[in-house]
């Protein structure tokens, strides 16, 4: 696999949030702000970037029996330091965004990309893999965030786009796509979407239905 | 070394234990004066907003803030003697952890606990605001349950301590969109100028369940409702009612009224 493939892979065709269905938490969670989105995003994108590298490094010592823990450890403090730098550096962020990024740490995302990259790559694809799919959870965020905001609240990033009613301008916000089941849709129909384009996606069924008895000898 | 030795096992998991608790510590210290800067400014911007002395609207500096704050006259209040305590320190008291310590809060009887708190803190840090030499306002910390986190707020009354000054929530996980328009401006603003009690002394404030119609029996005494946010608009006015109710600041207020808030 060339660098370039690393990179863009995870983008759509191998999408950690469409495809593996991994990192649902924080999708449905803080996707109502365009804003918290980014933030987020850059979190998991800069955690995943520091676990990957820092694994990579010592992955030809890592004893299989132990990897997990060890795995772990890197990854909780890696997003104990961003953590802590977005409650410094971005306080306001900080107070609605902290409870998500401390559970970045449970983020499959990461761990499953130390376990199929990093343990077995050296450093440069490992961060082309994690930047390929920090970038590929960003963009899922982000089209559910304009989505659910612009709807939900007329607003992106907290600048006014629609004038809402009860403001006195005309468009009424549609309150529920600000709850977190309006995401649960929003990525149900994107990966029906994708899925469709992309047919080869498509799971196989784990069963075939028996088929019906047949109407005449019931 | 062969990477199965138990030996091996053990001694990774040291170095890595090392490594990373060093560098979190490392982060954690570096960055612990600039987190309590911003807790500290925070604080301010959100009295200093209350107190009237700067003007609507305008955003000072954050030096200029901080040295209002720091200007301020902040005292204890002991709630349920309902005068001012000078015992315990203004500036180190913490009001938050005062509710989990058996000698410094009060369970509050159930047919009383309107804001769901359980218990509270037997002392509040309150900012006495002064106008030329009088009382201008004064700043009372309220709380209570919100639909998903407590919600934290200070309200500042006139020296009349019936009539709202402004009211300002600190600290809040309402639903974004729904219930956090209570950190709506527009909204806040029909705070100022409504009254807590009416002329007989009953509590009449609460966010109603619609319009306020100027000129209405109520509108003296309510605000207008939140769209689609009822659990929360009603989380504050139960708030307001155990606050200012008979466990609340009631009998202080009263206190205050009748013998002023002492020296400057």
């Amino acid at each position: 696999m060339t660098s370039k493939e690393t990179f863009t892979k995870p983008i759509v065709r191998e999408n950690p949030v469409t495809l593996h269905v991994l990192g649902i938490c924080s999708a449905l969670a803080i996707t109502n702000s365009l804003t918290s989105s980014l933030i987020m995003s850059v979190c998991l994108t800069s955690v995943l970037v520091m676990t990957n590298v820092a694994i990579s490094l010592i992955r030809k010592h890592l004893p299989s029996s132990v990897r997990l823990i060890v795995q772990i450890t890197i990854i909780a403090s890696a997003v104990t330091v961003i953590d802590q730098v977005l409650t410094a550096y971005l306080p306001d962020a900080a107070r609605t965004l902290s409870v998500y990024v401390a559970l970045i740490v449970t983020n499959c995302i990461v761990l499953g990309r130390a376990e199929a990259c990093a343990m077995k790559q050296g450093v440069g694809a490992s961060i082309l893999d994690a930047l390929g799919n920090g970038l590929g959870y960003s963009i899922v965020l982000i089209i559910v965030a304009v989505i659910r905001e612009l709807f939900g609240n007329g607003s992106l990033m907290g600048y006014r786009i629609l004038e809402l009613a009860h403001e006195g301008g005309w468009y009424e916000p549609n309150a529920m796509l600000l709850l977190a089941p309006s995401a649960f849709f929003i990525l149900g129909f994107l990966v029906w979407g994708i899925r469709t384009w992309k047919p080869e996606q498509v799971e196989k069924a784990d069963f075939k239905p028996a088929p019906l008895p047949d109407r005449e000898k019931r | 070394m062969n990477n199965d030795s138990p030996l091996k096992a053990f001694l990774v998991i040291l170095v890595t234990a090392a490594v990373c608790s060093s560098l979190v510590s490392a982060t954690v210290v570096t960055l612990r004066p600039i987190q309590l800067n911003n807790k500290m400014l925070d604080r301010s911007r959100n009295i200093i907003k209350l107190t009237g002395l700067v003007e609507e609207g305008a955003t000072p500096s954050d030096e200029k803030m901080l040295e209002l704050y720091r200007g301020m006259d902040v005292r204890i209040v002991d709630i349920d003697q309902a005068e001012f305590n000078s015992e315990l320190d203004p500036l180190s008291f913490d009001q938050r952890r005062a509710v989990n310590d058996p000698d410094l809060s009060v369970a509050i009887p159930a047919d009383q606990d309107f804001a769901s708190l359980g218990r509270r803190s037997r002392f509040a840090t309150v900012y006495v605001v002064f106008r030329d030499g009088d009382l201008g306002r004064l700043i009372l910390p309220v709380h209570g349950a919100g639909m998903w986190a407590p919600i934290y707020a200070y309200i500042a009354l006139e020296s009349d301590l019936n009539t709202i000054a402004a009211i300002t929530f600190y600290e809040q996980n309402e639903t974004p969109g729904l219930g956090d328009q209570i950190l709506r401006p527009a909204w806040q603003a029909q705070w100022k100028g409504r009254q807590i009690y009416d002329e007989v002394g009953d509590l009449r404030f609460a966010v109603s369940h619609g319009k306020v119609e100027p000129g209405s029996a109520t509108s003296l005494y309510e605000v207008d409702a939140l769209t689609g946010a009822t659990v929360s608009a009603d989380a504050v006015t139960s708030m307001m009612h155990y606050w200012f109710g008979p466990h609340g600041y009631r009998d202080f207020l009263q206190h205050i009224l009748e013998h002023g808030t002492g020296e400057h």
